[in-house]
């Protein structure tokens, strides 16, 4: 035990680190409220009227939610994208201005430094979506007190896969300039290819989908990890999955374990 | 016997094909100042690299505080403080915050913390800033602020790369004046590499290193005794008068902006040098014996030639610090 609890204040000092200086950055904590509320109150709600279950003007289904509600969890993973994937800065940061120096001479082991860093940006990613869930009323979403603790753990979950990944990305880039570009191409289309905006229509075949949506925009999506994010979130808050249950929490937990060996990896060898 | 501070034997480090350290052997006893002199490039940093466990050499042995540091970096780790040449400070974590972190990365328990951060600050004579962001800080803070940092677990060694670099003279002065306390109280040995040659002369064991080599190591008044030779630095009147010069005194050394450096092996030799060439010079200055003297009569170059990549790394740091 004597030997454990050193580590465990090292890790807990590296999270309390990336915690203070998340809620510093204004910045961020500006974009972490004003793009969910950009995309609910004018995307949402201006779609929100045309968005019926009606193929062809041809009334397939009844849908069971309003476009406000589906779009609602969608938001919730776009704001844990911009957070974690905007990690990397925190992460290019520290290499550039030395901070990571202070760290590496310390007697913190390699794969220990990396986890309390991780879990501090996941935290961070976490909370911003975690503000997305103030707005439920908005949305016209109803949540129970047990929804909202299984939604906060799928959200730290897919935090921590984005957060690794968000490291990795930083390994690779050397300037700050080039990544707000780089974010945009990385994380819009993402989003836009995770059934987050539109629905792969549940009710039609897979050759009447094909007929509806072209052959490879079907395929995007279904390749797209996000799109089982989301799912996993809409199966939680408004209890509608368009993919069996089960792909979810599968996708998120194998993000998370795969992104984080890798991070691990490339974390080593940088020095 | 006691432990040497730093044993370091035949260590051999390079890369990308160039040697960086070739055969570098030294030892520093306990409770030492140690100085590191050299121009850039002449492996300083990989040596400090190599004994903050922040790189590995290719062969031979690095011991800090009796510790392997290839074998038992977390171990080496624990005892020594180091302070590197660029600001390694959180900018937007206060003082305390800094110091904080700093605590709990090398695991130290609650208390302990608290009284330690109480102690490095006021020996910095930092303790009215603690809640102050780090970002508001002048450069000579910071520095202060760092070394409090690195001695805040009470290492047994700190190692300080070029610690004194951008800062005024006071704060240089003031910076040297706490080492040279801690080191009396605490028995703590302290590292350094420095360009300026005035701060070398106060330390106990002087290294003077080039190409990877260590080419001298002494106290400061054995290398002068032993290596300083009177210089006379002229200045030609134009190019011709130079290589006449540099013709007749085969030993002369090419300085910086056409200057040349004429070794001098008694007072009789300055009067027979001005009798034949005076009428070729501008301007001639007496060098007497110093560091600086054996710096150059033993890399062939000028430890002041150097101004110029220390003006370079300055103004690097400063558009850094304005980055940000």
């Amino acid at each position: 035990m004597s030997r454990i609890l050193p580590l465990l204040r090292g890790v807990y000092g590296i999270w309390l680190r990336e915690i203070l200086r998340a809620t510093r950055d204004r910045g961020q904590m500006i974009g972490g409220v004003s793009r969910p509320l950009v995309w609910l109150l004018i995307m949402g709600v201006g779609l929100n009227p045309y968005f019926r279950g009606e193929v062809f003007g041809e009334v397939r289904y009844v849908v069971p939610y309003t476009y406000l509600q589906f779009l609602f969890p969608a938001v919730i993973v776009l704001n844990i994208m911009y957070t974690s994937i905007q990690f990397a800065v925190s992460v290019i940061w520290d290499r550039e201005f030395g901070f990571l120096r202070e760290v590496l001479v310390s007697p913190m082991p390699r794969p220990l430094i990396l986890l309390g860093k991780v879990l501090g940006g996941s935290t961070a990613a976490t909370l911003h979506g975690a503000i997305v869930l103030i707005l439920a009323r908005f949305a016209d979403v109803t949540l129970t007190p047990d929804q909202v603790v299984m939604a906060l753990g799928a959200m730290f979950a897919l935090s921590f896969g984005l957060t690794c990944f968000g490291v990795l990305l930083a390994s690779r880039i050397r300037s700050f300039e080039g990544f707000g570009v780089f974010s945009n191409t990385i994380i819009l289309p993402l989003y836009f290819t995770s059934s987050s905006i539109f629905p792969l229509d549940p009710a039609l075949s897979r050759t009447q989908m094909a007929a509806t949506y072209p052959e490879w925009l079907v395929f995007m999506v279904q390749i797209n990890p996000i799109t089982y994010a989301v799912d996993l979130l809409r199966g939680i808050l408004i209890n509608f999955n368009q993919f069996p249950p089960a792909y979810g929490p599968a996708v998120i937990a194998a993000m998370a374990i795969g992104f984080f060996l890798l991070a691990l990896v490339d974390f080593g060898r940088s020095k | 016997m006691t432990k040497p501070a730093v044993f370091v034997e035949n260590l051999t480090c390079s890369y990308a094909g160039k040697r960086a350290l070739d055969g570098v052997s030294l030892t520093i006893p306990t409770g030492a100042s140690f100085s590191l002199l050299g121009p850039n490039g002449a492996g300083k940093t990989t040596l400090i690299n190599i004994l903050c466990t922040l790189q590995g050499a290719d062969s031979g042995i690095a011991m800090v505080a009796g510790v392997d540091v290839a074998r038992h970096p977390t171990q080496a780790r624990n005892s020594i403080g180091v302070v590197f040449q660029d600001s390694s400070l959180d900018d937007r974590l206060s003082a305390w915050e800094n110091l904080e972190f700093h605590g709990l990365v090398y695991g130290m328990p609650a208390r302990k913390r608290r009284q330690r951060i109480d102690a490095v600050l006021d020996l910095v004579e930092l303790s009215d800033w603690r809640e102050t962001v780090v970002r508001s800080f002048s450069g000579g803070m910071r520095r202060r602020l760092e070394i409090a940092r690195a001695l805040l677990h009470e290492p047994a060694l700190l190692f300080l790369d070029e610690p004194t670099v951008g800062l005024d003279a006071q704060t240089r002065q003031r910076i040297w004046a706490y080492l040279d306390q801690l080191r009396r109280e605490r028995d703590l040995t302290v590292f350094t590499t420095t360009h300026y040659i005035e701060e070398v002369e106060g330390s106990d064991q002087v290294c003077i290193l080039d190409g990877g080599r260590i080419v001298a190591e002494g106290s400061p008044q054995s290398l002068k005794d032993e290596y300083a030779r009177s210089w006379l630095h002229v200045v030609p009147l134009d190019a011709a008068a130079r290589d006449t010069i540099a013709a007749a005194v085969p030993d002369c050394r090419e300085l910086s902006h056409g200057r040349l450096a004429i070794p001098l092996a008694g007072a009789d030799k300055v009067d027979a040098f001005l009798g034949q060439f005076g009428s070729l010079l501008a301007e001639t200055r007496y060098e007497p014996p110093s560091l600086e003297s054996v710096f150059l009569s033993l890399t062939g170059r000028e430890l002041r030639d150097r101004m110029a990549d220390r003006h370079a790394i300055e103004q690097a740091a400063g558009r850094r610090a304005g980055r940000r």
